[in-house]
């Protein structure tokens, strides 16, 4: 269902991203680990084209992005994909819960506030905000907000979502209640690519690990695989510094 | 409405205004020293909560922010000679420029003043309570730890209202001050060739605005060397 | 010399008079001045080819010279370029007809949008680039976007500096009085000159001035909290 091919982008002479290739199954999660700086995060605001890719091709559901050939058009219909929950939040500050994740509803998918509200107001029960729904971010904890954009992407039904460290930003007393918000939707069989620095939870929750470094996918497998008998020596590295209490666990 | 434009005199009078721009950098420059001193003075009651006088104060910078310059610059034209004479002090010869400048500071006074007020207490209570915390007394630590901090804060305010009163001195000639714009306003009688002269007396004041821009931008980046992230302003 | 405490009561009810005209050379200019500033801002903020140069111009120029230029230049070029214009396309009317306030009220709106685009300008940049990217991911079009996420809070941010300008445009008015305008400083000058009592109708200008001041500040207070209440608990 997505298909990503040769996938290069470059910051001024600094190559980011060096030419990946991925594949993601419907309802397949997919964790990308790997170090910081090892391009992560250009490689998911790639996806929805918030980085314009110097090079490849990407394929979500129908719409096809060729990096040579782009259109305003084309990019606008590939971001109706694709949903992205991002480590800062970003709630509109202006908007209250429920009209946050109404907007997206109305002004791009055009559904009537009606339907909007009743389909919003189910994604807020979901990740369990349906009594915050006339709060301000600005009222809200950072776990809370997270719930919020994760409803908000939640909402519109994508193909898949995209989660760039989403927890990172949060104390971690707040971690868990937002991790949970994430495997509830995982289990519902939603294709997901989540970027995390939380082992434990990518091991548990994934169908299938992707290990970057360095502009590049060094590994992919079964979280098994990764996790206790990687192939790849840096692999092993990273995992053995995120995770020291598996050293031994071979 | 004057004789047919001439883009010409546009150059040709720019070297006879120039001439006067020394007058109109000395307005500036005087009320700019006067009015840090007055606002230093003014923002104090206001600081430290002194009864009668903060009010006083209070009213004075509203007056200031309440009404135009120009109604500024008449008032102490004809006012300061009337409340004088009541000690028989006659200052109705005095150059018109001593009142513009004594406006200017009034004004600039009341301005900074408040900059000052907002600046001081922006600094977080932190920085005062460790600088007790090592041993220092209050006097020091203000101009030791706080003072610094707030002239950082303070900086491009006061650059701003600078600039403005800049282009405020164009005011000064309906008073009679022989500054740029009263001897455009003489070359006009003489030439009657308004526009050219407006327009001239414009660019003077934009390339004096640009260059004072340019010098504030610098010592901005000097005051902010230390704050990583250059804030420049809050 | 002394005070005339009475005539400064005689002059303020003169003065009184002349607030309508002072308030429309304010507003006016204001009300046009935003959607030129909207317009020029919005410009700059997305770097619109050939048009973001004049518009930076624009800006810098009338930020950096004195409005009495403006009204000056205004007053003495318009007729000329419009008697050339008339002249050329053989019009019906003359440039003596149309009256002075028209150039006023010209020079200030470009004044006011020069000031009010720096404003919303730095009102846009106060809106997180997250929000921006938010809004793109969920689809919307960059025309939604500053429609929707990005005015709403730039305006709502520029509310305070557009309180201040307002309060500034008041005061500017005041030279309106040196192209012969009855507004409050003409109307003072008017009264003073006719009895030779400066000093009280100035003092009476300036209470009117200050009154409207207060009162303006008072309305925009309010305003001002109604705009922010979505960030109660932010500032
Ligand atoms: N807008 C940008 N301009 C220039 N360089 C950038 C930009 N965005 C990212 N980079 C560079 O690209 C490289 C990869 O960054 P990226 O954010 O994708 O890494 P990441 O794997 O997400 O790291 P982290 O785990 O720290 O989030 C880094 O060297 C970074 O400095
Ligand atoms: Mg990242």
């Amino acid at each position: 269902m997505i298909e990503i091919e040769g996938l290069k982008k470059k910051f001024g002479h600094n190559e980011v991203l060096k030419g990946i290739n991925m594949h993601v199954e419907k309802g397949e999660i997919i964790s990308i680990l790997g170090p910081s700086g090892s391009g992560k995060t250009t490689l998911l605001r790639c996806l929805n084209y918030l980085e314009s890719p110097d090079e490849g091709q990407i394929v979500i559901d129908d719409v096809l992005i060729n990096a040579h050939k782009v259109n305003k058009k084309d990019i606008y219909q590939l971001r109706k994909k694709s949903a992205m929950v991002f480590q800062a939040y970003n709630l509109f500050q202006h908007k209250t819960v429920l009209q946050n994740v109404m907007e997206g509803l109305v002004v791009v998918q055009k559904k009537s506030v009606n339907e909007a509200k009743e389909k919003a107001l189910e994604v807020l029960q979901k990740v369990g905000l349906k009594n915050k729904i006339d709060a301000y971010p600005s009222q809200l904890s950072g776990g809370q907000q997270q719930r919020v954009g994760i409803a908000r992407a939640l909402a519109l039904n994508p193909e898949v979502i995209l989660f760039d460290e989403p927890t990172s930003a949060l104390d971690p007393e707040l971690v868990g209640e937002v991790l949970e918000v994430i495997a509830k939707i995982a289990r519902e069989g939603k294709t997901m690519i989540i970027v995390t620095h939380e082992m434990n939870f990518a091991r548990e929750i994934s169908d299938r690990i992707i290990f970057m470094d360095n502009g590049v996918v060094i590994e992919e497998g079964i979280p098994q695989q990764i996790f206790t008998e990687q192939k790849e020596e840096r692999t092993r590295q990273f995992l053995k510094r995120m995770t020291p209490e598996l050293d031994y666990s071979i | 409405m004057g004789k047919a434009f001439d883009p010409i005199l546009i150059i040709e009078f720019l070297p006879t205004l120039i001439k006067y721009l020394g007058v109109t950098l000395e307005i500036v420059f005087f009320s700019m020293i006067f009015g840090t001193i007055i606002g230093i003075i003014v923002a104090l009651p206001k600081l430290f909560h002194i009864p009668i006088v903060r009010q006083i104060v209070t009213l004075y910078i509203s007056f200031i922010r309440g009404t135009p310059i120009l109604i500024q610059l008449f008032l102490v034209y004809y006012g300061l000679p009337a409340l004088l004479s009541i000690w028989n002090i006659d200052i109705t010869r005095m150059d018109a420029l001593y009142f513009v400048i004594i406006t200017y500071s009034l004004s600039h006074g009341a301005i900074f003043a408040e900059i000052f007020r907002g600046a001081i207490q922006a600094i977080d209570i932190g920085q005062t309570e460790a600088a007790y915390s090592i041993g220092m007394k209050p006097l020091q630590s203000f101009f030791r730890i706080v003072l610094p901090q707030a002239i950082r804060i303070a900086f491009p305010n006061m650059a701003n209202s600078i600039i403005g009163s800049l282009k405020d001195t164009s005011l000064a000639f309906t008073i009679g001050v022989m500054d740029m714009m009263g001897r455009g306003e003489t070359l006009i009688s003489s030439t009657a060739h308004a526009l050219e002269v407006y327009i001239s007396l414009s660019i003077v004041y934009y390339v004096i605005v640009l260059v004072f821009e340019k010098i504030f931008k610098i010592s901005e980046r000097y005051f902010n060397r230390y704050q990583p992230h250059g804030i420049s302003s809050i | 010399m002394t005070i005339d405490y009475s005539f400064i009561w005689v002059a303020f009810k003169e003065i009184l008079k002349a607030v309508p005209l002072t308030l429309v050379l304010t507003f006016v200019p204001i009300v046009i001045g935003f959607l030129i500033g909207l317009a020029v801002a919005l410009i700059r903020a997305y770097n619109i080819k050939f048009l973001s140069q004049i518009a930076n111009f624009y800006v810098s120029f009338f930020r950096g010279t004195p409005a009495i230029m403006h009204i000056m230049v205004i007053y003495f070029g318009f007729p000329i370029l419009l008697d050339y214009l008339i002249k050329v396309f053989n019009l019906p009317f003359q440039s003596n007809n149309v009256p002075i306030v028209l150039f006023v009220i010209t020079a200030l709106t470009l004044t006011a949008g020069s000031y009010l685009s720096e404003i919303i300008r730095s009102g846009i940049s106060s809106v997180s680039k997250g929000q921006i990217e938010a809004a793109y991911t969920i689809g919307m079009n960059t025309f939604q976007v500053v429609k929707r996420i990005v005015l709403p809070q730039a305006l709502a941010q520029s509310v305070p500096n557009i309180t201040n300008l307002i309060i500034g445009f008041l005061h500017t008015t005041s030279i309106a009085f040196l192209v012969s305008q009855k507004e409050i400083t003409g109307a003072a000058n008017i009264v003073a000159s006719k009895n030779l009592k400066f000093l009280e109708a100035f003092i009476a200008a300036g209470i009117i001035y200050w009154v409207i001041t207060l009162i303006i500040e008072a309305l925009l207070y309010f305003m001002e909290k109604k705009a922010k209440s979505y960030s109660r608990n932010a500032f």
